[in-house]
């Protein structure tokens, strides 16, 4: 336990470590007490938790929470730099408290690990301990608990949130100012919703925003310079451009800051969302079993070379990883839930006459994808802009994930 | 009288519209919802983001709520930007 003198004054040991933002004026010793004293919540410890965290501990925030339920995966290396080979499998939470204390980024400071998926039930205990919480998880549903469970405890919340070269940053519900749902007061249809692991990021974007996050917490805490509060910082990387959007002052009738609030308690935001509390992809199940086939069945028919077609639906840099010999490819777009390319009926139309198939023999065409979601969407467009040719259309199950792991070990994951 | 804007896609927006920036022409007064509506018109893929994107001219939030009315000149910019949810 730090006792009030220690709390009132820096040790020799943090003037020699502080000194280059110690001698800055506006930020001084009464700065860096200011920081020593704040208790900082990091709510995801992935591509923009990771920078966050390392320049607040580096800082010397007293206290710095680190929530995440999740564990280090081998894909998550290129963007979460705190994380490394060793700690794949390890808790995301753990792993970036011990990487603080093995770098000895600062001895001075105390990490506090709370391996948790944050929900309506336990979010209220865990941030009412924190003088401020930073917004770096990677999904909607989290962020509207944090916006609402910030505006119930009156806590300023750094938000931050990157995908593909995209990142933006803004704090809410600071000194009057807008929360997110003033400026967002629906969530988007669940499928707009790209994560990166479908829609990818380059990891210097996250590395960017979540540095940001780092710099608006030490401002608020130390009341220097100007803050984010009611402006929204967008970040373009593919034209390293940023631009600053003036946002509205907080709406008078916002559900839960507003003047009469009806949000008064946390919710199921997963409910809210119609989405997880996390950027993993829900599993599809649209088709009968009729219209699937197993991926070792689909072995046999290559292996006995009987005539079919195989559309590989992934976008043009998924299918430069790594792709099934023969396939065709027919990128789908996701978003506007449509095949990008409409040619493909004349192409399977010739080889339909190619292979003589009628309706009593017709040419099986099956639909492949990364994980065998995307193409059962496919599968249900092409019943019908097919139905006048003679092919049965059937869904690869499990996609190229199910090929690499029942078929071909050899086959890379992504 | 009319005029033409530059409209600047974000994130979601650019992905749906498929480009980064266009030109709209739009009359120079008009209410937030005939904005809207000229916009996703002109963008229909833009309609699945319908409530959830904000439009922002020359980098300040337009009001969606009432009836504001929007004033715009030739080379104004307008900012189509839904959230991003990735981290
Ligand atoms: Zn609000």
């Amino acid at each position: 336990m730090k006792d009030d003198y220690a709390m009132a004054h820096l040790s020799n040991a943090e003037v020699a470590r502080y000194g280059r933002q110690l001698i800055l004026e506006d930020f001084a010793v009464k700065g860096q007490l200011a920081l020593k004293n704040a208790s900082v919540l990091i709510v995801g410890c992935g591509g923009l938790g990771c920078p966050t965290a390392s320049y607040l501990s580096a800082a010397g925030v007293g206290i710095l929470g680190l929530v995440d339920y999740d564990c280090v995966e081998i894909n998550n290396l290129h963007r979460q730099v705190l994380h490394d080979e060793e700690k794949v499998g390890m808790n995301k939470a753990l792993s970036i408290a011990a990487s603080l204390k093995k770098q000895v980024l600062n001895s001075l400071i105390e990490t506090r690990t709370h391996e948790i998926l944050l929900n309506k039930d336990n979010a209220m205990g865990v941030i009412s301990t924190y003088d401020i919480v930073v917004d770096c998880s990677d999904n909607v549903p989290t962020r509207y608990l944090l916006n609402d469970a910030c505006v119930l405890l009156n806590k300023p919340l750094v938000s931050g949130s990157a995908l593909r070269y995209d990142g933006q940053l803004t704090v809410y519900h600071s000194d009057g100012g807008p929360c997110y749902r003033c400026i967002f007061p629906k969530p988007p249809p669940p499928y707009t919703v790209a994560n990166c692991s479908d829609g990818g990021v380059l990891g210097m974007v996250p590395g960017i925003i979540g540095t940001l996050q780092a710099l608006e917490v030490v401002k608020l805490l130390t009341k220097t310079g100007d803050t984010l509060r009611g402006k929204l910082m967008i970040f373009d990387g593919a034209s390293s451009s940023f631009r600053k959007i003036k946002l509205r002052e907080r709406r008078e009738d916002c559900s839960v800051c507003g003047r009469c609030p009806t949000i008064t308690e946390l919710q199921d935001y997963e409910l809210l969302c119609g989405a997880s509390a996390n950027d993993k992809d829900a599993d599809v199940d649209l088709l009968d079993e009729f219209d699937r086939v197993e991926v070792k069945e689909y072995k046999r028919i290559v292996d006995v070379s009987s005539p079919h077609i195989l559309l590989d639906v992934r976008p043009k840099a998924e299918v430069s990883i790594c792709v099934i010999p023969g396939s065709i490819n027919l990128p789908f777009n996701s978003l506007t839930r449509q095949v990008c390319d409409e040619s493909y009926v004349g192409q399977i139309s010739e080889r339909c006459v190619e292979c003589n198939s009628s309706p009593d023999q017709p040419l099986p065409v099956f639909v492949v994808c990364r994980r065998g979601n995307d193409s059962q969407i496919v599968v249900e467009t092409l019943k019908k802009t097919l139905e006048q040719l003679p092919v049965v259309v059937k869904d690869l199950k499990g996609g190229l994930h199910a090929w690499a792991s029942d078929v071909d070990p050899e086959f890379p994951v992504y | 009288m009319g005029c033409e804007v530059r409209v600047v896609f974000f994130a979601a927006a650019k992905e749906l519209v498929g480009c980064r920036e266009a030109s709209l022409s739009v009359p120079s007064r008009l209410s937030f919802s005939e904005l809207k509506d000229i916009l996703l018109e002109k963008y229909e893929a833009l309609k699945i983001l319908e409530s959830n994107f904000i439009l922002a001219k020359n980098q300040e939030y337009l009001d969606f709520e009432g009836d504001a009315l929007v004033v715009f000149k030739s080379g104004d910019e307008l900012a189509v930007i839904p959230p991003i949810s990735g981290g």
